[in-house]
């Protein structure tokens, strides 16, 4: 039992390490708006193909 | 000329660096993030992870992603991190996590007004049952004539918020597009560009259309007399939204304009009343006036605080935050309290402790006129890079007067008057509105007030009463240091922009050196 407890345990912190290593890496390296900063083009394109109702 | 002792921080600060350093001007985005010592640095990445929590529960529901793919100003809700890392630029200890408890608490409250929007919308969620209680107000405008409704039955929707006004502060390139389209249909480019923005977005049908009713206001430049025209014409005749018009006197220093004043705020709840069904309600009221008087308080002490060597909450933060709180919550949401008192507990702390933010303070600086205010990453810059700390701004000196808050008979009729003298007192309009007194005055005494010897302006034409203000400055014999910015969406295109922005810049540097 205490075995079986240690074993979850420790996939435990071994799945928060690893997230915090994901994380943390998108986190310092800004990759979250390194990569939106490439998407943002695209959306714009998205966006001007849509028809809108356009008066004064 | 008027001179503040040079102040060097004695604290060593880790991972100093010059903030242009870490910018990767390809992506125009951060080549990282800020080093800040293992503690701040950690304590930033967990407020990273809960921003992301934030915009991930949003998306989540459908109809918000049927949003994001409807309405170009979404885009700019993907560098809402991106946005938080300008207001965080340089610091540590107490003053990143005030700028993060303030500013944070505004994220989650402008998506939940684009949950609140999206949910109404006749085109993505057109939830009608909802959207017969919301009453759609304009941005510029105080939502006092909303204080005595209960927010569960009448629901207030800051249309252009959300669509505009946030949008813009996360990516500051959002509005071109409007600006663009709203100059296309003849609009001229030297009006204030946020309400031509505003305009432009209305023209191009990309606000979301929901709402029983709307109280748009006579704001504070030419730019929302013209805009809020464009914007009435298609919610009252294309939506059949009806639309009053809160016309708000503009000698607001003058006693003899309150008998007006008070009057179209009863002429207002009495629309609200007609097209909602719901009463006004004086309990709900007075709740909202002790709230309004406490965010005031605190409003009053932080500023206290910011006019001692060791200032605590300042820069963009403080305006927006004060925005936020005074003219969109108006005392009506009791979760802003909270967030006072532990922002006003945070900066104490830093000044009992004489907190810096960064390697020396050099010069004190009133930040003066709107647009100054919106070059984020220009406030926190000043400070790093040259030692001038802007100590508060016109948007954020607003009322400092207590207003009635129990009810009784005659505070009945006093509140309709208090709600009056805050709407005129709204932020800018109290500044822009009213002659050299309130423009010029009011600017010298707060110098005074605040140990100030420097201050910032726009060199934008688009608000011409703050192009008046840099005009006088010189015939002033004890005029302080003038520091000009342009504000981001003042130009007329992209190219022209990057042209103003260069110029400044370099104007600027040549008058720090």
């Amino acid at each position: 039992m205490k075995k079986f407890l240690l074993g979850i345990l420790w996939k435990l912190l071994l799945v928060v390490l690893g997230f915090f290593a994901v994380t943390f890496t998108m986190y310092f390296f800004n990759l979250d708006m390194k990569a939106t900063a490439m998407v943002a083009p695209l959306l714009e394109k998205w966006y001007d193909r849509l028809e809108r109702k356009q008066y004064i | 000329m008027k001179t503040v002792e040079k102040i060097i921080n004695p604290v060593p600060r880790a991972g100093e660096q010059s903030p242009g350093k870490i910018y990767d001007e390809k992506l125009k985005v951060r080549a990282r993030r800020e080093w800040r010592g293992v503690k701040d640095t950690f304590y930033d990445y967990t407020r990273w992870l809960y921003l992301l929590s934030v915009l991930g529960r949003f998306i989540m529901v459908p109809r918000n992603v049927k949003g994001f793919f409807r309405y170009r100003w979404m885009m700019s809700y993907l560098f809402v991190p991106h946005g938080m890392d300008k207001f965080t630029i340089g610091l540590r200890g107490e003053a990143l996590r005030i700028a993060h408890t303030s500013f944070n608490f505004v994220i989650a409250d402008v998506t939940q007004a684009i949950a609140n929007c999206f949910r109404g919308d006749r085109r993505v969620g057109n939830d009608k049952a909802y959207s017969d209680k919301c009453v759609i107000t304009d941005e510029n405008s105080m939502v006092t004539f909303m204080m005595g409704f209960d927010r569960d039955k009448v629901h207030t929707i800051l249309r252009e918020v959300p669509t505009m006004f946030a949008s813009n502060i996360f990516h500051q390139f959002n509005v071109m597009h409007y600006l663009d389209i709203a100059q296309q249909y003849g609009i001229p480019g030297d009006v204030c560009p946020m309400p031509e923005a505003e305009a432009g977005i209305s023209i191009e049908d990309d606000f979301c259309v929901l709402g029983c009713c709307a109280v748009q206001n006579n704001t504070t430049c030419d730019g929302s007399l013209m805009g809020n025209g464009i914007i009435a014409k298609r919610l009252d005749r294309e939506y059949g939204i009806p639309t009053f018009q809160l016309a708000t006197p503009l000698r607001h220093k003058e006693p003899d304009v309150m008998d007006y004043a008070a009057q179209e705020i009863k002429n207002a709840i009495a629309f609200v009343e007609k097209h909602t069904g719901e009463k006004w309600d004086w309990d709900v009221y007075f709740a909202a006036a002790k709230r309004v008087n406490d965010a005031t308080r605190c409003r009053i002490a932080q500023m206290e605080i910011n006019s001692t060597p060791y200032p605590q909450f300042f820069g963009a933060a403080f305006s927006l935050y004060n925005d936020t709180n005074y003219m969109g919550n108006s005392g009506r949401d009791p979760n802003f309290v909270k967030i006072d008192h532990k922002l006003l507990k945070l900066a104490e702390q830093g000044y009992k402790a004489k907190r810096m933010y960064a390697r020396e303070y050099r010069h004190r600086a009133i930040v003066w006129g709107v647009q100054p205010q919106y070059v984020i990453d220009m406030l926190y810059w000043m400070v790093q890079c040259w030692g001038v700390v802007p100590l508060t701004d016109m948007l954020s000196v607003i009322n400092t007067d207590m207003i009635a808050d129990t009810d009784t008979p005659e505070n009945r009729e006093q509140a309709y008057r208090d709600m009056a003298m805050l709407n005129m007192e709204m932020i800018m309009r109290n500044h822009t509105h009213g002659g050299y007194k309130v423009l010029l005055d009011d600017l010298w005494d707060l110098c005074e007030k605040m140990n100030a010897d420097a201050r910032a302006a726009s060199t934008s034409c688009g608000s011409l009463t703050t192009c008046a203000t840099r005009a006088s400055l010189p015939a002033r014999p004890s005029a302080t240091r003038s520091t000009t910015t342009c504000a981001p969406s003042c130009a007329r295109s992209r190219s022209t922009r990057r042209w103003r922005t260069f110029l400044t810049t370099k104007h600027t540097k040549e008058i720090a050196i």
